[in-house]
């Protein structure tokens, strides 16, 4: 219980900054998404059904706050961090470069499940090249911010465990 | 065994929290405005929407604060163009200013010309002697123009003096006001003669006019013609003070120059008739 109020409550305060302060901070179309990497994190250290859901939990809250439709972020999330989960425990975090490469890849997946979604459900414009650059800023801007985000996920489970 | 169920339970709790995800978003693509919350989701927002809506202002207020900062950058770079664009303009204003004024001038350097019964050339005055010994001037005309020496040198407003040294290129001219320079002169009106010559200053000193002459400051002095080198009639300059001494015979006068020989920049030289 106490760990789903803690992952809650971080979920929240992610949903909330990236709803209102993030999505200002534009670069070249792509916006910084915390709860990519979270969900990535929670996944890689504890396992694909926590990942799959602390990405669910995450992706429906963000859609909640968005005012699009609910379930569209919640899905591809979901989807993310059961995959991160089948490298449970096998990435080292203490390297940066790890968490970042995982996230840069996860977002990639993320994005084309996006496209996949938009063209399917008729959300979204569908896949195009034109979205490819937005699309890498968008993988190197969460990549940034995973290894800092990796060390918090980790320092609550140290935590959580004792 | 036990890696095998556990396999099982993680993909049935993934394809549960799967479906629930796809029966969510499936509920959402049948309400005409693709937006279904329901009652949790309703609760969330009412919970939620205040601090966000708190965090949108925090957001709002620091976005202000630096398009404000942002605005006073663009304005400083905005000033430092504008003031560029100011000094250039006034360039180009005082040069255009320069350009009428001379143009001004030209014409009329050309109309006195025209009325002027010899031939004559515009100068341009390139130079002046720096020291206050000699009143001399140097002109971009010289002999390859047809100037040669005495050749009386004067503006629309009256005589400026002689050229007393030629080059091919150059010549120099001693201004009326110079202490070696000496023309005959009439009055303009009674039509007597005299003498004016240069002291070196500002003014001019007219000699050698009868006592019984009637004169007053403000009459006008023009060449006579005699002499050989000014021709008849050219203004020289006006009487702006008498002097008569008791017992003399003659009366002198202070004549200031017509011409403003301290600012001269163009001038014509009368050329001999061959």
């Amino acid at each position: 219980m106490r760990r789903v109020l803690i992952y809650g409550g971080l979920l929240v305060v992610a949903v909330l900054m990236q709803a209102t302060w993030l999505a200002r901070v534009e670069v070249s179309g792509a916006i910084l998404d915390p709860l990519l990497p979270i969900a990535v994190a929670v996944g890689v250290l504890r396992g694909a059904t926590s990942g799959a859901a602390v990405g669910l939990a995450g992706g429906l809250l963000q859609d909640l706050l968005s005012g699009g439709p609910l379930g569209v972020n919640g899905l591809i999330k979901l989807v993310v961090g059961f995959a991160s989960g089948q490298f449970e425990r096998s990435i080292y975090i203490e390297n940066p470069l790890l968490p970042a490469v995982a996230t840069f890849a996860a977002t990639l997946l993320s994005e084309v499940l996006l496209l996949i979604l938009g063209a399917v459900s008729g959300l979204g414009p569908g896949p195009s090249l034109d979205a490819v650059p937005r699309i890498l800023i968008a993988a190197v801007l969460n990549s940034a911010v995973a290894p800092f985000l990796f060390r918090g996920v980790r320092s609550i489970e140290v935590r959580l465990d004792r | 065994m036990t890696e095998l169920l556990l396999a099982r339970r993680r993909a049935a709790i993934f394809l549960g929290l799967f479906l629930l995800a796809v029966v969510i978003l499936t509920m959402q693509m049948r309400t005409p405005d693709r937006r279904q919350v329901g009652p949790i989701g309703s609760v969330m927002l009412a919970v939620l929407m205040p601090v966000q809506s708190a965090m949108v202002r925090i957001a709002d207020r620091v976005a202000a604060v630096w398009a404000q900062f942002s605005e006073i950058g663009r304005l400083r770079v905005e000033n430092a163009r504008l003031r560029g664009q100011v000094g250039a303009l006034r360039q180009q204003v005082a040069a255009f200013r320069e350009a009428a004024a001379t143009s001004e001038r030209m014409q009329r350097l050309l109309k006195f010309r025209e009325q002027l019964s010899s031939p004559a050339l515009a100068a341009r005055a390139i130079g002046r002697d720096p020291s206050r010994w000699f009143a001399t001037l140097v002109i971009d005309r010289g002999s390859r123009d047809g100037i040669v020496r005495n050749a009386p040198v004067v503006t629309p407003d009256g005589v400026v003096g002689r050229v007393i040294e030629v080059t091919p290129t150059t010549a120099r001219v001693l201004l009326i006001t110079d202490s070696r320079s000496a023309l005959g002169v009439l009055i303009q009106d009674s039509r007597d003669p005299a003498v004016v010559e240069g002291r070196g200053g500002r003014l001019l000193h007219l000699k050698y006019l009868s006592r019984t002459t009637k004169v007053s400051a403000g009459d006008i002095v023009v060449t006579s013609g005699l002499g050989g080198v000014f021709p008849r009639g050219l203004v020289v300059g006006r009487i702006v003070q008498m002097m008569r001494e008791e017992g003399a015979l003659l009366q002198d006068a202070e004549v200031e120059p017509a011409a403003a020989l301290d600012r001269l920049e163009e001038v014509l030289v009368l050329l001999p008739r061959y």
